[in-house]
């Protein structure tokens, strides 16, 4: 038998490379995102393994209470490690804030920089990628992301503010390598001597604390006595423990995206298992008297069974191998372009882990085998006698009770856990239930496939019939002919277009609902807000402001942490500078209602304290004492820009001072130009580094700039399990040309012309896919609009309808382009030969 | 050239001009020492109104004959003529165009599609055509035939010999200048195979159509106007107005 397989194999070599390649092309992505991943953290964690020889024991402040400042190391601490037996160096690094001014005179960036010092010595971990550390108060160095990005080079003098946001010059001695250190280069740094930092960033004490032993020292030793000398609330690891701490928590970063990863790869790999499915259920159906001949001659079932389970391990063997070269490729491809677009990787050369080989090898051949399993075990109900018939027998499809029976309690159980997910509090908990739901509608579908594809077909073929005549009506009749076959091939295609579908009309969806909150929350051309989010603005910035003809409708909020409702629960309390304009909307009355001894409150803040409008609330003020302030009005904070408790604007400052603005909001003048407009603004934050200006267009265009990135990513890395679904519409048509090549010579020698013959196959395929697409769509608008309902209340639904209407043709046209091949084939053939063949 | 326009085959038959015409046809499979002659050198002409049989044992070429006289299969020389039309140099798609417009055809299985209707497979020519039926024509063929009540039925719903009727049917009704049937009453009972011939030769008498069947059964051919014998590639003997048991001494003799 084996040599039967293998002989039979060996002649289809053609047929076995296109099954093969819809495993491998699965392994392959997920070989791929384990050879990416792996490669990355190979890099990071030798880096980290780098940083740790450096020194001996690092020693870290404990995290202290909730809302407390970031914790730090008394400056006394590093004495009392100094002054530890067996310590060769001791060094302490300071970080804080410390925001650098670009070339503009403005602080740089969303984020202020962070400042740090840069020790001096052996124990200097900071990788200088070039010039030198600072060696002085007059010299800085910038790390090299930051610096790329505001155009500074070595040897240039660059500002940065103090604390107290008092403007300093410094020169730029030199660039380093942040890498390690997530926090930092996520805001960028700018290093400085120990003093410096110290000055520059007003922190007290150390954020850590390094140390080295002397000769013939343990680092464990030594971790010891420093952890004896320092006491309690500090955490005190070796070097070794803290570079493979290190290593870890990147390795946890990493995990997130290798999983969301492997998640399209499954996608990919579902679909990789109807195409093979499908495949090897049209060989064994192609093959009956193949089969029927071994059995005559004296095969037993299992050895039929056998047979088929054989050959799909060679190709699943076959296509995990290749999927894997694929994934070697794929990952090295992949690091080639992340670090061609800069992105700051350790050089590593990509390598095959033995496990990513053995998962490899073994999801490809399980899937493989997994989905030949049922199709072997038809091959066995083959009667001998089938050896004998002449004519293949068209298989009826007849609707089964099992099936309908299947399909319906899917169908129940999805489309109950929908309706009670929609019916559930907003939350992940829905989404979860909704997306289970999803799934069992599917499984219905995947199970009524066969049924629905008649009146789809109908459907869809309506346009074909009329407009290509023959070859049209023939296609449409030849789509539904073996209605297993179809569903399960279109099926497949539907997994990717209800994906892409879903993706589509969610970010559609997010973006119109997120625009309407912009609107409410930001419903202003301009606002200008501290770089800092808990820094203040001064309040000249809005007097400025006030003054300027371009503009209008100036509002400044201010706010401050108090105790409210007498219970120790702290919420902000602010106010608004009244504007004409500015009319935040309530649940209830206008703002009007705001008098001295009142306040309106956030609904979340009344739940909390339990009380509603009406009622008293006592609140512990600066300036003031405790006041008793009564809520006259509730307002939903996502649909009033507010502090959770806001008072009249005087009342504010005779409880809190004279606090500076927290945010500026600016409407440009009727009439007047966009850029006039700005520039006004521009022109009023100018003295204020700190001050940054945000447009709501920008804002707008920056969301809809990730949202499209993330649309665009996403559509990307499902288009693989299109491409998968599409191998398999052209294995279902080329098998079909084949089992048809009589009919077609019959058509042909009837006076169908080679082209009409090609549109006829071309049709079948686009209706094919035209059939996956539509169910994919329906689908997919179905569940992201269930989907948009458990995520947020009130959301504005949204169906792209111009990107879904693009999915449909592509589906379609990709369906086409499968079917060239075979269509080329059918159209060659010599009607003489096919008319003979059996 | 052209194939298309208006072909009036059944007006044609009254003036006595050949259908079909071959000379020096040759067919040579393969090259150098593999090649197989299939035809040698055939020179024939089939009447208009004439139902001609073509006989000859197994590996006599009657059907590789028949395939390049229908425009089926390319010769490897010599000219084929249909009605007017010089078969040889065609390309593929002038070739589809007047097997079309001008042959019927039927084989001796898979005659039919099997996802149309009775109904809808004798029409099929026609609309591969674009052309209208004549809807009095088919009532008169369907009648003929006697598929009257068949019609609506898919051709896994009809017994060998109604399907085969079909597709003299299917033949009839596009008035083809010509129709080749490829043994069309081999794989049915004798009962269906006489009425499927009697249907042919009927069609001949009274609608004047022209008829090249390809035959290895002496009965069958007994139903043709002139049966044509071949063997070794070559045209060797010819019968007019044939009985079963002279075709089966002439093939007798050309056995021995």
């Amino acid at each position: 038998m084996l040599r039967t397989t293998l002989a039979g194999l060996r002649a289809h070599r053609l047929r076995l490379l296109l099954t093969s390649l819809a495993i491998a092309l699965g392994v392959g992505f997920i070989a791929g995102t384990f050879v990416l991943t792996d490669t990355i953290e190979a890099g990071f964690t030798q880096k980290f393994a780098a940083a740790g020889d450096r020194i001996d024991v690092a020693v870290f402040p404990d995290s202290g209470r909730r809302g407390e400042e970031e914790p730090s190391l008394p400056a006394a601490a590093l004495e009392k490690v100094r002054g530890v037996d067996g310590l060769a160096e001791a060094q302490g690094l300071v970080r804080g804030t410390a925001a650098l001014l670009g070339k503009d005179g403005k602080a740089a960036g969303d984020r202020p920089t962070s400042g740090i010092s840069i020790p001096e010595g052996r124990l200097n971990r900071t990788v200088i990628a070039g010039g030198a550390a600072p060696r002085n108060g007059g010299e800085a160095v910038l790390d090299e992301g930051t610096a790329e990005r505001h155009g500074f080079k070595v040897g240039d003098t660059i500002a940065v503010l103090d604390a107290k946001e008092v403007r300093h010059e410094f020169r730029l001695v030199g660039l380093v390598d942040l890498s390690l250190d997530q926090e930092l280069v996520y805001t960028g740094a700018v290093g400085f001597t120990t003093g410096t930092a110290w000055s520059m960033t007003g922190a007290e004490g150390f954020h850590e604390i390094d140390a080295l032993a002397a000769e013939g020292v343990g680092q464990e030793e030594l971790r010891a006595s420093v952890a004896a000398a320092l006491g309690s609330g500090v955490t005190v690891k070796t070097g070794e423990a803290y570079a493979a701490d290190m290593a870890r928590a990147n390795g946890a970063d990493d995990d997130v995206i290798t999983m969301g990863l492997l998640m399209f790869g499954l996608v990919a790999m579902f679909v990789a298992a109807l195409v093979i499915y499908n495949t090897f259920n049209i060989l064994v159906a192609q093959r009956t008297r193949e089969m029927a001949l071994l059995r005559c001659i004296g095969a037993t079932r299992g050895q039929v069974f056998g047979s088929i389970v054989l050959e799909s391990v060679v190709v699943g063997l076959l296509s995990s191998g290749l999927g894997l070269l694929l994934g070697y490729g794929l990952g090295a491809g992949a690091l080639a372009v992340l670090s061609s677009l800069d992105v700051p990787l350790p050089a590593v050369t990509p390598s095959l882990a033995p496990r990513t080989i053995a998962l490899g090898l073994v999801i490809g051949l399980a899937v493989t085998v997994g989905a030949a399993l049922l199709p072997a075990r038809s091959a066995t109900r083959v009667a001998p006698i089938a050896a004998l018939r002449t004519q293949v027998e068209e298989r009826v499809f007849r609707t089964g009770a099992v099936r309908v029976v299947a399909a319906a309690l899917f169908l129940v159980a999805g489309a109950g856990a929908t309706v009670a997910a929609l019916s559930m509090p907003v939350g992940q908990a829905a989404l979860v239930v909704v997306m289970a739901g999803g799934s069992l509608v599917f499984f219905a579908l995947l199970i009524l496939g066969p049924v629905l594809v008649r009146p789809l077909s109908a459907f869809v073929g309506w346009v074909p019939r009329r407009l290509f005549g023959v070859p049209g009506r023939l296609a449409t009749d030849n789509s539904r002919r073996n209605p297993k076959r179809s569903a399960t091939t279109t099926v497949a295609l539907t997994v990717g277009v209800t994906l892409m579908t879903l993706i589509a009309v969610l970010t559609g969806t997010l973006r119109v609902t997120y625009s309407a909150k912009l609107d409410e929350q930001f419903p202003v051309d301009y606002m200008v807000q501290p770089q800092d989010r808990g820094s203040e603005l001064s309040r000249a910035l809005a007097e400025d402001l006030r003054s300027r003809p371009e503009l209008t409708s100036v509002v400044a909020l201010r706010g401050a942490v108090a105790e409210v409702g007498g219970k120790g629960a702290e919420y902000e309390v602010g106010t608004f500078t009244a504007s004409r304009d500015f009319r935040p909307s309530l649940e209830s009355g206008s703002i009007d209602l705001l008098k001295p001894g009142t306040a309106v409150v956030a609904n979340y803040v009344a739940e909390d304290l339990g009380v509603k409008v009406g009622d008293r609330v006592p609140v512990k003020t600066a300036e003031a004492g405790t006041v008793e302030l009564t809520v006259v009005a509730l307002f939903d904070p996502q649909r009033a820009s507010l502090s959770g408790v806001t008072v009249p604007e005087a009342e504010f400052d005779r409880y809190f001072g004279q606090v500076g603005d927290s945010s500026i909001m600016v409407n440009a003048r009727d009439g007047v130009a966009f850029d006039r407009a700005r520039a006004a603004v521009d022109a009023a934050a100018d003295p204020y580094p700190t001050a940054k200006v945000a447009s709501s267009t920008e804002v707008r265009s920056e969301f809809d700039e990730s949202l499209d990135m993330m649309l665009m990513i996403i559509t990307g890395l499902l288009g693989l399990s299109v491409l998968i679904s599409l191998l398999g519409i052209a294995n279902t048509l080329s098998l079909s040309v084949h089992e048809r090549t009589r009919e077609s010579a019959l058509l042909r020698a009837l006076g169908l012309t080679r082209p009409q013959l090609r549109r006829m196959l071309s049709v079948e395929a686009l209706i094919l896919g035209l059939i996956g697409a539509l169910v994919g769509v329906a689908l997919g608008v179905v569940y992201a609009w269930a989907a948009a309902r458990t995520m947020t209340t009130d959301v504005s639904f949204q169906v792209p309808v111009l990107q879904i209407l693009a999915f449909v043709a592509l589906s379609g046209l990709a369906g086409v382009v499968a079917a060239v091949l075979p269509a080329r084939r059918a159209a060659r053939a010599s009607i003489v030969g096919s008319l003979a063949s059996g | 050239m052209t194939v298309t326009g208006e072909v009036g085959a059944w007006s044609a038959r009254e003036s006595g001009a050949p259908a079909v015409v071959a000379e020096g046809l040759t067919k040579v499979y393969g090259q150098g020492d593999t090649a197989v002659h299939a035809l040698r050198g055939v020179d024939v002409s089939f009447a208009t109104g004439a139902f001609t049989a073509i006989m000859g044992p197994s590996g006599s070429g009657k059907s590789t004959l028949m395939h390049c006289l229908a425009g089926l299969d390319t010769v490897s020389s010599g000219r084929v003529r249909i009605g007017d039309v010089e078969l040889t140099g065609l390309g593929d798609k002038q070739l589809t165009l007047l097997r079309r417009e001008r042959i019927g055809f039927i084989f001796q299985a898979f005659n039919l599609l099997p996802t149309l209707t009775a109904e809808q497979n004798i029409l099929l020519p026609l609309e591969i055509a674009g052309r209208q039926a004549d809807r009095v024509l088919f009532d008169r063929v369907v009648e003929t035939v006697g598929l009257r009540d068949r019609l609506g039925h898919k051709p896994t719903e009809l017994s060998g010999g109604q399907q085969q009727r079909v597709a003299v049917a299917r033949a009839l009704i596009s008035k083809p200048q010509v129709i080749f049937a490829d043994e069309p009453t081999g794989n049915l009972d004798s009962r269906s195979g006489a009425e499927v011939l009697s249907f042919l030769r009927s069609s001949v008498r009274e609608l004047g159509q022209t008829i090249v069947m390809v035959t290895h059964d002496p009965v069958a051919a007994s139903y043709a106007d002139r049966v044509v014998f071949l063997r070794d590639g070559g045209l060797v003997s010819e019968l007019e107005r044939p009985t079963p048991q002279a075709v089966l001494d002439t093939l007798m003799k050309l056995e021995a």
